[in-house]
């Protein structure tokens, strides 16, 4: 069964150290320096989104170069394998896959104070994932659990209001058996003896 | 094991080191703000410190650039025109500005030489901290323990301070007392990561907070929620305060404010009957009025002096309560000093001739100064500037003569968090070239102007003399009892105290009578109102993933990738009137200036207001912010032709400077080998 990373918006300050720690421990291990969840601010709620790894999972299906696999209890992208197509992102019911490329040595180094060199591209697109720039090779990213972490997902490590926290079986089961027992109460609560049954 | 160089919250980190580098950040488990994380800022934000662009000489102006220069001539330059403007005009023709990111121990040398070598009390410390505080009670300092939030109060209430991104380890601590059952009340104009939390949020239109502060005093005193015997006992003024608040019904309050009347009554209520009530405020409104119609609401409902209940004005840096405790203090030197003034208009004095000579001590005022561009204008008038920074700032290119000085890595001494709790830093690594403490620097230029009375050894002679001065506050911390604990908070007055976390305990105030002095306070409306020609009013403010004018948080790759670039915030109605999209960029234009950058279309800002931020140079809001925290603004589409060739035009008014300085450094003789001796 699938194990994923959700945030609790009520504890979500919007602070971002979840997105730094992501690119960080990626950038070490070799892999995109991108995050794999992305904060969003909408009217009343700040909260970072990131995959849920789903059993049945439609980025998998769609894969065309077999990229994408569900393995360890999650979908894995093999970064080298991936084409680019981004077929999975706009499968994906989350917004949670993110195409990302590399900028070849030496291009859009920062002059200065983080200040680019402009780079011919395609800005403003069909599709806001069609954007493109010239000598990037786009690949897909998504939330990997941090795979290669025995400690797991680095995000929810570092997340000062412990507002991320991994969902497993164990987490489900628990979930499930709390609401069981809390739906009950409300039944004997409201079970009316005057009432036949049947 | 040292403190976080970026905001006034204090968190404790343990820094490693490789190569004689930081190369990693982890939290102290054990620090009793911080408690066992930190924020990405102080996690990711210590690139800087090993970057290449740190400045390792001192650089000297030469024709249009600069040229690096020994210490001992950088020295002998300042202190030759030092005296002579001193002797020509007077000492107070010099200013000398300090920071919240130096030490106390650096504050303290700061203003000993103003005071003692140059003979003058224009200091300016860059924190103008809580000046409605001091006069109520004697005291402008934050007046309880942030731990106390999480612990002990039933009810906190926001105004003023983004909490969640100006200070996420404070926020994590309203978080936990959210937990446990307290109530949040937030009155901000906008949807901030506090006030989604709220249970009450008051979206109060931009400076308007006096008149709903006055409004809940006022049903405070109607429904006889207001503690008669504390303000009879340690309070005066209240019969003034309370005919002031009179005029101010919740439906009145509600129109100038344009909350509901009903949730001021409610928040109104809520406070008065609180068990314990905290006020969290900072920047937000601390720059006028406000904050003494706050310290009113806390003495007549008695939430104030108490655990949990005070009022806890945040500071912005990391040791600005340090800068205004220390560098503003009034030590008494021998020989006695001219009595401190009242501190000058910086930019007004240099401009009307007063000020010649201005020594600028870790600030980036050209981009942080709320009207930059009147700041930048004034730089020039000036006969003599003096920049003591890490890296060649927007400001110190306008210097004269450009000091190195070692960063929050590279050396010790003491800071001061917001909550009056005095911590130790430590130096990690060594600074890059000549570069030196504060101290040192000011203790050089003192030696070098022939005063004699300045051969510290090291900061914690400097920390000695700081207790002997002010022993009532600091003569019980020692540099050994901060070894062994996490701070101690001032007032410490001898060794065996254990400090002072709450200040005005049962009432009684550090003012002359020490009762809490209630001043009635007015709402007058802005002069600069939004009109048709400029319907919106602009907001400034901070971003969680950069500090201040961004000088180091941009030189972390991990914070500039988060922000790369700046985002003005505009509501999705306005956007739809105005044909924008999110990501297009605009020009926000007012009186005095304009900034140009990409749109956010989000309803976090109210209509008719947009928020824009000081964090990025080439768009710098601080440029069309006026002397007003909420300044009339228009809002235009603008092209990426327009913004690229804005951007070009800031380009080209800094890269010439910048590359012909960098030649100079990269030519210098004996540079290279560090072979100049200072």
């Amino acid at each position: 069964m699938n194990r994923f990373v959700i945030a609790d918006p009520d504890k979500c300050t919007g602070c971002y150290t979840c997105v730094a720690a992501c690119v960080n421990v990626h950038e070490k291990v070799g892999l995109v320096a991108h995050p794999r969840l992305t904060v969003i601010h909408t009217a009343t709620v700040t909260m970072p989104v990131q995959c849920r790894n789903c059993d049945d999972a439609p980025c998998e299906k769609v894969c065309p170069v077999t990229a994408i696999t569900f393995k360890d209890h999650a979908v894995q992208i093999n970064e080298s394998l991936c084409i680019g197509c981004k077929m999975c992102s706009l499968a994906c019911p989350f917004g949670a896959i993110t195409p990302f490329g590399t900028l070849p040595e030496g291009a859009g180094q920062p002059v200065y104070g983080g200040l680019a060199q402009p780079m011919p591209s395609d800005a403003d697109p069909l599709h806001p994932i069609l954007a493109w720039t010239v000598g990037q090779r786009t690949v897909a990213v998504k939330c990997d659990m941090c795979h290669f972490r025995p400690e797991g997902p680095e995000c929810i490590r570092v997340c000062p209001t412990e507002a991320l926290r991994l969902i497993d079986d164990a987490a489900i089961n628990q979930s499930a058996a709390l609401k069981r027992a809390r739906y009950s109460g409300m039944l004997a609560a409201v079970h009316d003896p005057s009432v036949p049954s049947g | 094991m040292t403190i976080c160089p970026y905001c006034a919250t204090g968190c404790g980190m343990r820094v490693s080191v490789q190569g004689g580098r930081i190369s990693e950040v982890s939290p102290d488990p054990a620090h009793p703000v911080s408690e066992g994380k930190l924020c990405l800022k102080g996690l990711y934000g210590f690139r800087h410190v090993a970057d290449p662009g740190r400045l390792s000489m001192p650089l000297m102006k030469r024709g249009d650039g600069f040229a690096p220069v020994s210490w001992a001539t950088a020295l002998d330059a300042i202190a030759a025109k030092l005296q002579s403007i001193k002797r020509e005009s007077g000492a107070d023709a010099f200013a000398l500005t300090t920071s919240g990111h130096m030490t106390n121990e650096d504050n303290y040398l700061a203003q000993k030489f103003a005071r003692l070598v140059m003979g003058t009390n224009n200091i300016h410390h860059g924190a103008p901290g809580a000046p409605g505080l001091k006069a109520a009670f004697g005291s402008g300092a934050m007046t309880n323990a942030i731990p106390e939030l999480s612990e002990v109060s039933d009810l906190i209430f926001i105004i003023g301070s983004n909490t969640a991104e100006c200070h996420p380890l404070i926020a994590k601590h309203v978080l936990a007392a959210k937990a446990r059952g307290a109530k949040l009340i937030v009155a901000d104009p906008r949807m901030t990561d506090m006030a989604n939390k709220a249970d009450l949020w008051l979206r109060v239109k931009p400076g308007s907070d006096i008149a709903l502060l006055n409004a809940m005093q006022h049903l405070i005193i109607k429904d006889g929620l207001h503690k008669l015997a504390f303000i009879r006992d340690h309070a005066t003024g209240f019969e003034a305060v309370a005919a002031a608040v009179e005029a101010y019904s919740p439906e009145r309050a509600s129109r100038i404010t344009g909350i509901r009347a009903a949730d001021i009554i409610a928040a109104g209520q809520a406070f008065a009957k609180a068990r314990a009530a905290a006020t969290l405020c900072a920047t937000g409104i601390a720059h006028d009025g406000t904050l003494a119609s706050l310290a009113n609401l806390a003495v007549m409902t008695g939430q104030i002096g108490r655990p949990g209940a005070g009022i806890f004005a945040l500071r912005g840096s990391a040791n600005s309560q340090g800068a205004s405790d220390v560098a503003a203090g009034s030590f008494r030197f021998e020989p006695p000093t001219v009595p401190p003034t009242v501190p000058i208009d910086l930019p007004e004095a240099i401009l009307a001739g007063q000020v010649h000579a201005l020594f600028i001590a870790g600030g980036n005022p050209v981009i942080s100064h709320k009207d930059a561009q009147h700041f930048q204008k004034s730089l020039r008038k000036l006969d003599f500037l003096v920049v003591a920074d890490l890296f060649l700032t927007e400001t110190a290119r306008h210097a004269d003569i450009v000091l190195p000085a070692a960063g929050w890595a590279e050396k010790d001494g003491t800071v001061t968090n917001t909550e009056r709790r005095v911590q130790r830093v430590r130096a990690i690594v060594a600074p890059p070239g000549e570069a030196r403490a504060d101290w040192w620097i000011f203790q050089s230029l003192a030696q070098h102007m022939g005063c004699k009375a300045m051969t510290y050894a090291g900061p914690q002679e400097i920390w000695e003399e700081v207790r002997r001065a002010a022993p009532e506050d600091y003569a019980g911390i020692t540099y050994a009892r901060l070894d062994q604990t996490h701070g101690l908070y001032w007032p410490c007055p001898t060794e065996d105290h254990p400090g002072t976390p709450i200040l005005h305990i049962g009432g009684h105030f550090a003012t002359p009578s020490g009762k809490a002095a209630l001043t009635p306070v007015r709402f007058v409306a802005d002069t600069q109102a939004p009109d048709d020609a400029y319907p919106f009013t602009l907001l400034t403010g901070r971003r969680v993933y950069h500090f201040l004018t961004a000088t180091m948080t941009r030189r972390a790759p991990l914070l500039a990738q988060i922000g790369p670039e700046a985002l003005i915030e505009l509501n999705p109605g306005d956007a739809n009137a105005l044909a924008v999209r999110d990501g297009d960029f605009i020009k926000v234009g007012t009186l005095r200036g304009e900034v140009i950058a990409k749109a956010w279309v989000t309803e976090r800002v109210p209509p008719g207001t947009v928020f824009a931020t000081f964090h990025f140079w080439e768009a710098n809001a601080n440029e069309a912010e006026g002397a007003s925290k909420s300044t009339p603004a228009r809002v235009a589409r603008s092209s990426i032709t327009e913004a690229r060739s804005a951007l070009a035009q800031k380009h080209a008014d800094y890269r010439p400077e910048l590359e012909r300085t960098t030649a100079a450094r990269m030519h210098a003789p004996g540079q290279a080998s560090g072979q100049v001796a200072p």
